[in-house]
This record gives structure tokens, sequence and C-alpha cells, in this order.
């Protein structure tokens, strides 16, 4: 089948051991960053702000089912001119925390650093350096030349085959296809995801910052505002009664 | 609108959880069929598919005709999910086709 012999102690000292590593370091990771962190305290304000939001949103999905004039009364408490919780709060300062004036923040980014790009550095090096210029094996699907950089890293060969795997590119397909394993074995939003770090760093400080409430607040506020009240248990009575005994004089509600 | 459903994101999210819990199994042992098996080339894409199919499939049977309890489409039941199965699936196939053909 294969064109090419490998040494059998090629699979026992580097293709498993990559395999095994690259999981267990994930594990490892996890657990450090858990150990590391610090739990965040939330200001109160901020807490009220997201379950008024969250009030808003159930009271324009499910509004339907109480009376016209409690709806009324909640969204004017929310919506109105003067006084009303989101008019209020997108008319509040947006003040931007500063990364640098905060020594908890900087703290949690230096933390996240260490946890995330430190070791990554090291393993990948450390992989690089140990296990380099190995073929290791074959993916299982033919390949065209422009795939030859990124699955040989490490061996200049022009003559062999695209579809051969080096020691080191084997490494960085075990970083990408074990973050679902990672969802599987240590649950959601575990911190062993090396890739997903990575993507939040390609996408700037954009990410860290908290959304801004004012935003926010103004949507939430123009959907309230536009959002009519529809009464759903209008024959709701006659529906009950009604069903037994006559059915065709009943409309259906629905 | 659909209809009167009253949809509780929590738990729906915890559903989507549970169902790509199932889907990352599915392509791990899948992956780890199609390598000792030594399926080749486009075959063990045909493969994943299948088997995304036949997962879809089972759960549909499972849920019967009130799937509208659980999930909003059943399209999504199938699309959840299979381009980063696709990932694990490869990785896994490589493994096992590497340590069972190659050698």
């Amino acid at each position: 089948m294969s064109e090419l012999l490998l040494d059998t102690s090629i699979r026992a000292w580097v293709f498993l051991p990559i395999v095994i590593i690259s999981f267990l370091f994930g594990i490892l990771r996890h657990y450090v960053s858990i150990l590391i962190s610090s739990t965040k305290n939330i200001e109160l304000h901020q807490v009220q702000d997201s379950q008024l939001l969250i009030r808003s949103r159930f009271l324009r999905e499910n509004g339907k089912y109480i009376p016209k004039q409690s709806f009324l009364m909640r969204r004017h408490y929310l919506n109105n001119e003067e006084t009303g919780y989101l008019k209020a709060g997108s008319r509040r300062p947006a003040q931007a925390p500063n990364p640098m004036s905060d020594p908890s923040m900087m703290t949690d980014m230096l933390k996240g650093n260490l946890t995330n790009v430190l070791p990554m550095i090291l393993i990948g090096g450390w992989i690089n350096w140990t296990f380099s210029g190995f073929v290791c094996t074959k993916v299982p699907f033919p390949l065209t030349l422009r795939f030859k950089p990124m699955l040989q890293r490490g061996i200049e060969l022009m003559s062999l085959d695209a579809s051969w795997v080096s020691s080191a590119s084997w490494y960085f397909l075990n970083v990408f296809g074990l973050r679902s394993i990672y969802t599987l074995v240590l649950g959601e939003n575990n911190a062993a995801d090396q890739t997903r770090m990575m993507q939040d760093q390609m996408s700037g400080a954009a990410m860290a910052m908290p959304p801004d409430p004012k935003q926010a607040f103004k949507a939430e506020w123009e959907a309230l505002e536009i959002s009519n009240h529809q009464w759903a248990l209008k024959n709701i009575e006659n529906d009950f009664i009604g069903e037994k005994s006559n059915n065709q004089e009943v409309t259906p509600t629905s | 609108m659909e209809g009167n459903s009253y949809t509780l994101t929590s738990a729906m999210r915890s559903n989507m959880i549970l169902l790509d819990y199932c889907k990352t199994s599915m392509s791990a042992l899948s992956g780890f069929t199609a390598g000792v098996i030594g399926l080749y080339g486009a075959y063990g894409f045909i493969f994943y598919f299948l088997c995304a199919f036949l997962v879809w499939a089972m759960i549909l049977i499972r849920m019967g005709p009130n799937y509208k309890k659980y999930f909003h489409k059943r399209i999504t039941i199938f699309t959840n999910g299979l381009g980063s199965g696709l990932f694990t699936y490869v990785l896994f196939w490589t493994f096992l086709y590497g340590m069972v053909n190659v050698y």
C-alpha cells in the first residue's frame, strides 16, 4: 500500500508520544489555569443592567400572556422618556475601562499569557527540537503540492509525496483536531483549547472589552418601543367552557 | 413567529451542548473505524458524511414526531458541528490509518 517503508520504532517513539503529549498537555493546561485563575468580581450595576435587559427581552417575547395594562405598565417602567431604565441607561456616560490603570486586569492578562502563549511556544519548540526530521505518517487522502510546506515542516524533500506528514506538522494536526475531544473530556468552556486563544489574540483587544451597555440599552429600547401587545388569551374562557358543549361557535384563538 | 412556542434559551443551549458531545463521539469513533479498515481518499469522506447522516437519522427516530420540544429545526441537528467534527474525524482517521496501514 505504501511505497515508503517506515521503521516501526518511529511509530513507538515518535508517532504515539506526540499524540499522548499533546493530549495530556491540554489536560494539564486546563487544570493549571483553574489553579491560578482569579475570580472575577462583578460590579453591582453590571448585574443590574444585564438582568434588566433579560427582563425586557422576556417582556417582548412573552408579553402576550399578560393583560394589556400590565404589559403597558412594564413597558412604561422600562421605556418612558424621563425615568425609564433603558432610557436613563442609554443616557449614562459610558466609561470604558482602561486596562493599564486597573491592576487586577493587568495580572489577569499576565496570567492569560502565562498559561496560553508561553507553554505553547515552549511545547511547540520542544516538539520541534526533539522530534524533528521524522516522516511520521501518511494522510489517507491524496493532496496537492501546495500542502507540502504545511504538512512537511522540517523536511525539505522535493521528491516526497505531499501526503506524507512530518512530526512537527503531526503535532499541529493534533492541536487542531483534539479541541472537540477536550470539550468531551473536560466539559464546556475548558481552558485547554489553544486554538480558541489564538483566535482571541488575532481579533485583538476588542474581544476583551465588555460590550458597551449604552448600545445594548439603545437597541433594547428600540425593540421594546416597536413591540405591540397582542393578547394571546383572548377567548380563553370560551375555549375552556365551550369546547365540550358547542364547538362550532367558538373561534379558535391561534 | 412559529406557533405559541415558549422556549427556554438555557435548556436549548444545553441540548445543543449534548448534541455536540454526541457529534464528537461520532466523529472520533467513525474516524477510528475508517482508519482501521483502511479507507483511502474520497471513500473516507463519504464514510464520514454517511456516519453523520446515520447519527442524525438515529436522533430523529429517537425523538419521534415531537422534535420541536427539543430543537428548532431538524436540519440543524445535522449541520451543527459538521465542520469541526470533520477535523476530529480526519485526525483519528490519519492516526489509525498510520498505525495500522502505513507501518
